[in-house]
């Protein structure tokens, strides 16, 4: 369970998080959404103890009242590089209290976790950006931590990096662990996540569990042959909740009633109606609608 | 758990002594041991005194141990160790595995001295040895705590300078208990003439009326109390040049030890309330 309450975090005159109460669950895989700037990673510094509140208090505690033992992957990798990787892994876990004896089937378990038994004995400093990535994930989950805190896990990695670091968070899940992860990749987070956080200027616009947040608001998308122009008919009848996306018309909450419509408004201009779809709220949508 | 958390500091403790001993940092901590061996205690000069070499090598402890600790504890406050400290329970562990790696480190170069300066040294009798490690040992934990406190890892807002801004004033005061007591307002008259030989004349008629509050003041009786801080300090000389502790000298490494506890809480306390901005 991480509490916090009004809690404030000041950088001299600049309000990185201003005010923020909310509690985050435990065992879930928490995203968190926002602009640069917008107070993520000094939420997960907070809740790695490495700086504190300003004002208010921050409770990072396991059901018993027990301090969590936590992994941290901090959004700048650095490694000391002329470890090896076997070497760094077999320090961090000296550091998780685990018996000498079982060190080096702990380090080869967490490398062969993600991918990366294949490196056991490369200087660190040899390592391309994503087996620093794999690295940095596989020193967080030594030890099998109560709470780990990714910190954009996919920066700067190819699509199939990207890939396989969103099927190691998924087996997280599955592992039932309580993960806290920033990120800008809105697929991954949907794709990973089970509860959502959107900040903003340091505060929190939108918390909600994110299968609840995805079937929240239902819409319509109606997908016509070429990006409509709306005509000044059309344009008086769309109110905030029609929205035009690339060659799609968009209809959300009680838009959806007037579909009907909107069809013959895009009839009679001649479009031709490609397919007419009911979808569930993407988290681009919930994005862009906490972001205006 | 107690074992668990030494065994924690001693993994921390070993990875930064390691990390230090073999950079370049490391390098130039060898080569002034062997530079300060080589200008105290030259192979031709003969054998120097007892008292000279635990003077001299204790001093070179402390000095190298004040250096190791700077350079451990900047290599603790580097970005990679951000995943390193959130493993552990608390803050203190890692500031003793850096005040630990730092003894280790001053230790050996102290004692690469030491062993050095026995080539044609002095023979040094069961007693005098035994003195020897309280003596070296506290003033060398009180050197690291002290640079604890000058590095950046440790230091939050003025702290620095309020602690080393105290010791420099103590040191004044310790100056001045052990001169005439007049000592202040010497200095001030002193000041006033060289301020009054640079055409500073504000600042000469200031330090006019400093010398003559400082002739009026009774500054001598507190110069007299400030320096008692540095009483260990003269204990220890005294009883290494005499050849034999007193039962009152004999408590003087205790209280040195003393002294590096309490700024090792004040550390601690700055440490565990700071935030950490770790850089690259």
């Amino acid at each position: 369970m991480i509490e916090f309450k009004e809690v404030t975090k000041n950088y001299y005159s600049l309000t990185a998080l201003d005010n923020i109460t909310m509690t985050l669950p435990q065992g879930e895989v928490i995203g968190l959404l926002g602009p640069n700037g917008a107070g993520k990673t000094t939420l997960i510094k907070l809740i790695a103890g490495i700086i504190s509140p300003t004002k208010g208090e921050l409770r990072v505690h396991e059901g018993n009242g027990r301090w969590p033992s936590i992994g941290y992957k901090p959004e700048r990798l650095v490694f000391p590089g002329n470890l090896m990787t076997s070497q760094y892994l077999e320090m961090v876990a000296g550091l998780c209290n685990i018996d000498r004896a079982e060190i080096d089937n702990v380090v080869l378990e967490s490398l062969a976790q993600v991918n990366l038994l294949a490196a056991a004995g490369k200087q660190i400093k040899t390592l391309s950006k994503g087996m620093r990535q794999r690295l940095g994930l596989a020193q967080s989950l030594i030890g099998n931590p109560d709470l780990i805190l990714l910190d954009e896990p996919s920066s700067g990695l190819d699509p199939e990096g990207q890939e396989e670091m969103q099927v190691y968070i998924e087996e997280l899940r599955a592992g039932g662990k309580t993960v806290v992860l920033s990120s800008h990749q809105l697929h991954e987070v949907t794709r990973v996540c089970t509860y959502l956080i959107i900040l903003k200027s340091g505060k929190v616009h939108y918390q909600n569990p994110m299968a609840e947040a995805l079937t929240l608001r239902p819409h319509v998308a109606i997908q016509v042959d070429r990006p409509p122009n709306p005509s000044q008919e059309l344009l008086t009848m769309i109110h905030r909740n029609i929205l035009i996306e690339g060659n799609e018309v968009i209809l959300r909450d009680e838009a959806i009633a007037m579909r009907r419509q909107v069809l013959s408004v895009l009839i009679n201009q001649g479009y031709d109606i490609a397919r007419i779809e009911q979808r569930r709220t993407t988290l681009a949508e919930i994005y862009a609608e906490v972001m205006q | 758990m107690i074992r668990a958390m030494i065994r924690r500091i001693s993994i921390l403790a070993g990875y930064y002594a390691k990390g230090v001993f073999f950079s370049l940092t490391g390098l130039i901590l060898l080569i002034f041991s062997l530079v300060y061996w080589s200008v105290f205690f030259p192979p031709g000069q003969g054998t120097p005194d007892v008292e000279n070499y635990i003077v001299l090598i204790g001093a070179w402890g402390a000095a190298a141990t004040f250096l190791a600790t700077l350079a451990l504890s900047g290599r603790a406050s580097r970005l990679e160790n951000y995943p390193l400290i959130t493993r552990l329970p608390s803050r203190v562990e890692y500031l003793v595995a850096v005040l630990l790696g730092s003894l280790i480190l001053g230790a050996f170069m102290q004692l690469l001295v030491a062993g050095l300066a026995l080539i044609r040294g002095p023979e040094i009798t069961s007693v005098q040895l035994l003195a020897i490690p309280p003596v070296w040992l506290s003033i060398n934990l009180l050197a690291a705590v002290l640079a604890c406190h000058a590095s950046d890892l440790v230091t939050a807002g003025w702290s620095r300078v309020i602690l080393f801004g105290f010791i420099a004033i103590a040191l004044v005061f310790n100056s001045a208990a052990s001169g005439p007591d007049s000592w202040f307002s010497d200095r001030f008259t002193d000041l006033a003439q060289l301020f009054a030989r640079l055409n500073l004349m504000w600042f000469s008629d200031l330090s006019v009326s400093m010398a003559s509050w400082a002739a009026r003041s009774p500054l001598a009786p507190v110069a007299q109390a400030v320096s008692m801080i540095f009483w260990p300090f003269n204990a220890i000389s005294d009883a290494i040049f005499s050849g034999r502790f007193t039962p009152s000298q004999a408590l003087a490494p205790a209280i040195l030890v003393l002294y590096g506890t309490i700024l090792f809480l004040i550390a601690a306390t700055l440490f565990a309330g700071k935030d950490l901005e770790f850089l690259e």
